[in-house]
């Protein structure tokens, strides 16, 4: 018995750690992102400054399985059409913060938002 | 390798009927959140109680058939190399747990087994796409993973209690 209490512990603190770092993304993508990069097989392809956009933008990003229709607006981006048969990647919707990329693993597509605290780690020193 | 008997023979193959067929009609259900990786993987209560009562080597080839078809019914080319990594690696660590456990404990292997099919999944993900930022979706992979470990590890070990009674 004092082997299975073992294993529940174990398991808890993996599960601990695991809602710690989703805190901890949270709180991360509270930040001032507004950078969104496109990654097509681990290239950049497309680099957007979101608060710099007037009016939505749309483009086409082709991969091995299809094709990804990507709008942006500005503050956010999404993928807008997928030619893959589960959209995975379209109905994760939009996104304006550094919380998760969008991923389309088919295309080999993933879109960042890059925390603009990542650029300014001095950002939080008082004094 | 042993030569397979008939009864062996037969065991092995319902089981990958079973396992497709869990696997295929999960895969019909919607994903509760648009998170790629996400799911209940019903289909490794057949992993798991194959790995406990029939041995590694027709465990492996279960899975492996299973996966293989699931991928051809219901998936596309590429879900098969993430099911693939994942399943093969939650296979080992549950090979492995299975030596330390006892018959009351065989849903832990279900749990850690399912840790390790996300973080296969997860590094298969990062070296197919080029992209290391993916690994931010570990925390919430786990997550789901421990829940529908722990309960197809109680499924299967309730399973795998009910037939030895019965045998």
């Amino acid at each position: 018995m004092k082997k299975t209490s073992f294993w529940v512990i174990l398991i808890c603190v993996i599960a601990a750690l695991s809602a710690l770092a989703l805190l901890w993304q949270h709180h991360q993508a509270k930040a001032d992102a507004v950078i969104a990069n496109v990654y097509q097989d681990g290239e950049l392809v497309r680099s957007i400054d979101l608060n710099q956009l007037t009016e939505p933008e749309t483009f086409t990003v082709t991969g091995p399985a299809g094709e990804n229709e990507i709008t942006a607006e500005p503050g956010r981006i999404c993928v807008s059409h997928a030619s893959c048969p589960d959209q995975v990647c379209v109905n994760m919707g939009w996104r304006s913060d550094g919380g998760f990329p969008i991923v389309c693993l088919p295309n080999k597509l993933v879109i960042e938002i890059e925390s603009a605290a990542d650029e300014n780690p001095i950002d939080g020193v008082v004094g | 390798m042993k030569k397979i008997t008939t009864k062996q023979l037969t065991t092995m193959a319902m089981l990958t009927a079973i396992a497709l067929a869990i696997h295929v009609a999960e895969a019909q259900i919607p994903a509760p959140v648009p998170i790629p990786g996400v799911k209940l993987g019903l289909a490794n209560i057949v992993t798991v109680y194959a790995v406990f009562t029939i041995g590694a080597g027709p465990a492996l080839m279960i899975l492996v058939a299973r996966i293989l078809l699931g991928s051809l019914f219901a998936g596309q080319a590429m879900s098969l190399l993430y099911s693939l990594a994942g399943g093969l690696l939650c296979f080992v660590v549950m090979l492995l747990l299975k030596k330390i456990l006892t018959r009351n404990q065989i849903w832990v292997a279900s749990v850690i087994g399912a840790i390790f099919h996300n973080i296969g999944q997860i590094l298969v993900a990062i070296v197919v796409t080029g992209t290391p930022a993916i690994v931010s979706y570990l925390p919430v992979l786990l997550l789901s993973g421990i829940a529908a470990g722990l309960f197809t590890g109680f499924a299967a070990q309730t399973f795998i209690h009910r037939m030895d009674k019965k045998s």
